[in-house]
């Protein structure tokens, strides 16, 4: 010590201080040459180049970043997780990255430990989570020295549903226990360069004896057909802009965002009404320019899902999409907007329909996914969700599919219509073939019976345009398209400030 | 070039550009016909459409890559 005390420089660290900093800095990317190297080979970024990106500068509190394996490694930097807390444009987070340089990212006995520690402070100060899942599950190292059996993470991470906002961050190869961290998360981003699945190569081949790359396993082309993960990105780059998006939907303090041409809305549904059109531009004319961001986009593509800002105040988007089935609503299309609906309600974010159904699928295909179970989920999510929302029927409304979709029943805030509104409790050649049959079976020349069901269905449309319809006062109002944002924002500005949560309103699907 | 895909399958109903022409992003190149709708195949980008590789009456399959548009 007395080495110490006659330090001449007082800048320079003490002996005890010097030793810290030199275990600090050792588990810098600077300080691992090989590490970096690995990463620069494959064309990854490492985990604390990935945290760095994310939050503002200096604003990066770390977590356990002096912890070191269990099973003592070459290299085990930070037992091969980097987290903590810090803040992104000002706004609290909490950041997690599973280090792939560290024995390909597994999860171990300290890791563990750490995940489970963030969890508690991400529970206790209600921060939005940030998680780089990357890695090949347990690390069989450490097989002797903890019963994996013991380890809380999963059932913590399940336990935040709901709680607080949840993002997790595919950018490689990530199979089991990170996979399932992965798959507990609200939402998932994946870059291309991603392979995802609940079991990696080695299990594969032993359990069924094929043989496979973990990128022919689990590429995130097929996650993203079946809906597994949310948003594909190009790489690492684009997933911190799009995570930067994502937290702008769960602050009340975005600055209102520049007004798109709200005068295109006027034109978007033709006036052909068997031509289709993409709801994605009606979404474009209502949003603030760039805050479009759509979950999901080739999966269940009957409907768009996309969160939004309005004038800066985050809102959820539930469409249907006549380019698809003509909007036609089948299972994966309702569990897609079912799931929606909770995640909206679940952050207190408000919500928007806009509604062009023909209905519900029909057919023996459809059924034979159980459409009458999954188009049931989003009644059940709207239901008994608390957060506001409104309904704007851009064209067709008909049957179960516009109940669906945010009709009187389920009790909107505002239900406004186009002019372009079409209604039937079903869809109406059907109705007529019905109501009509003895009269319609009596004309024995097809075509002249075609005709007729033609004019019934006609006369049948008259009844339900939407005039006729808000003349009965089943919509609020009829709007101009080209003033549905000024609409939106008037829904908007009219809901009480968003309660302060102490605990979880409703817990997640993770479907 | 860009390619341009259906969205759906279907049948070819229409071809609304002619090829050669200049096209704006957005505008309808053909519309294909499926669960009694025209679904219109739109051009990604303002250019040149380079040439459509489907006639009219055609089976399209989901994904198919129906034309090419040359950008600017």
């Amino acid at each position: 010590m007395a080495d110490n005390d006659n330090r001449k420089d007082r800048q320079e660290p003490r002996s005890d201080l010097a030793a810290v900093l030199a275990a600090k800095a050792a588990t810098l990317d600077e300080n691992r040459p090989d590490a970096l190297a690995k990463r620069k080979k494959t064309g990854h970024w490492t985990a604390r180049r990935n945290i760095e990106a994310l939050l503002d500068s200096e604003s990066f509190q770390e977590y356990g970043q002096l912890a070191r394996p269990a099973f003592k490694l070459r290299d085990g930097a930070a037992d091969g997780l980097v987290m903590g807390i810090g803040t992104v444009s000002g706004q609290s987070v909490a950041v997690a990255a599973y280090d792939y340089t560290v024995h390909a990212g597994t999860q171990a006995t300290i890791n563990h430990t750490k995940t489970d520690r963030l969890f508690h402070v991400v529970e206790n100060l209600r921060l939005p989570l940030i998680f780089w899942t990357e890695g090949g599950g347990w690390r069989p190292h450490e097989n002797n020295i903890s019963p994996r059996d013991f380890e809380e993470t999963f059932a913590m991470m399940a336990k935040l549903s709901g709680q607080v906002p949840t993002l997790g961050i595919v950018a490689g190869r990530c199979f089991a226990g990170n996979a399932n961290v992965a798959g507990l998360c609200d939402t998932l981003i994946a870059t291309r360069k991603a392979a995802l699945g609940m079991a990696g190569p080695p299990l594969v081949e032993s359990a069924l004896g094929i043989k496979l790359t973990p990128e022919e396993l689990g590429p995130p082309e097929v996650h993203e057909a079946a809906g597994a993960i949310d948003i594909l990105v190009e790489d690492e780059a684009e997933a911190v802009e799009v995570a930067k998006l994502y937290l702008s939907y769960f602050r009340q303090d975005n600055p209102p965002g520049e007004e798109p041409d709200v005068m295109a809305l006027r034109d978007v549904v033709p006036e052909n009404p068997r031509r289709a059109y993409d709801v994605r531009k009606v979404i474009n004319g209502i949003a603030d320019v760039g805050s479009v961001l759509e979950l999901r986009p080739q999966f269940g593509r009957a409907a768009v899902t996309s969160l939004i800002r309005v004038g800066g105040r985050p809102t959820g988007v539930l469409a249907n999409q006549p380019m698809y089935l003509a909007g036609a609503m089948d299972s994966p299309a309702c569990d897609k907007l079912a799931r929606f609906i909770q995640l909206c309600d679940a952050h207190d974010i408000p919500m928007l329909y806009l509604c062009d159904t023909p209905g519900l699928m029909v057919g023996p295909e459809v059924e034979a996914t159980a459409l009458v179970r999954h188009s049931s989920r989003i009644l059940t999510a709207a239901v008994n969700a608390t957060t506001p929302f409104m309904t704007v029927v851009l064209r067709k409304a008909y049957g179960l599919g516009y109940y669906m979709m945010g009709s009187l029943p389920v009790n909107p805030s505002l239900l406004v219509a186009w002019p372009t509104a079409e209604f039937g409790a079903m869809g109406l050649e059907g109705a007529v073939k019905i109501t009509h049959k003895q009269e319609l079976d009596a004309i024995a020349d097809q075509k002249a019976r075609l005709q007729r069901e033609r004019e019934l269905a006609d006369e049948i449309r008259a009844r339900n345009t939407a005039l006729e319809v808000a003349g009965r006062f089943e919509y609020d109002d009829v709007i101009d398209p080209s003033e549905t944002r000024a609409a939106v924002l008037k829904f908007l500005k009219s809901l009480p400030p968003v309660p302060l949560r102490t605990g979880r309103k409703r817990t997640i699907d993770n479907w | 070039m860009k390619e341009v895909k259906s969205q759906v399958s279907g049948i070819v109903a229409a071809i609304e550009s002619e090829p050669g022409s200049s096209v704006e992003a957005d505008q309808v190149i053909l519309l294909i016909e499926s669960m009694k709708m025209e679904i219109p195949v739109e051009s990604p980008c303002a250019g040149t459409l380079a040439e459509v590789l489907v006639e009219e009456g055609e089976s399209v399959t989901e994904g198919q890559v129906v034309a090419n548009v040359r950008e600017g």
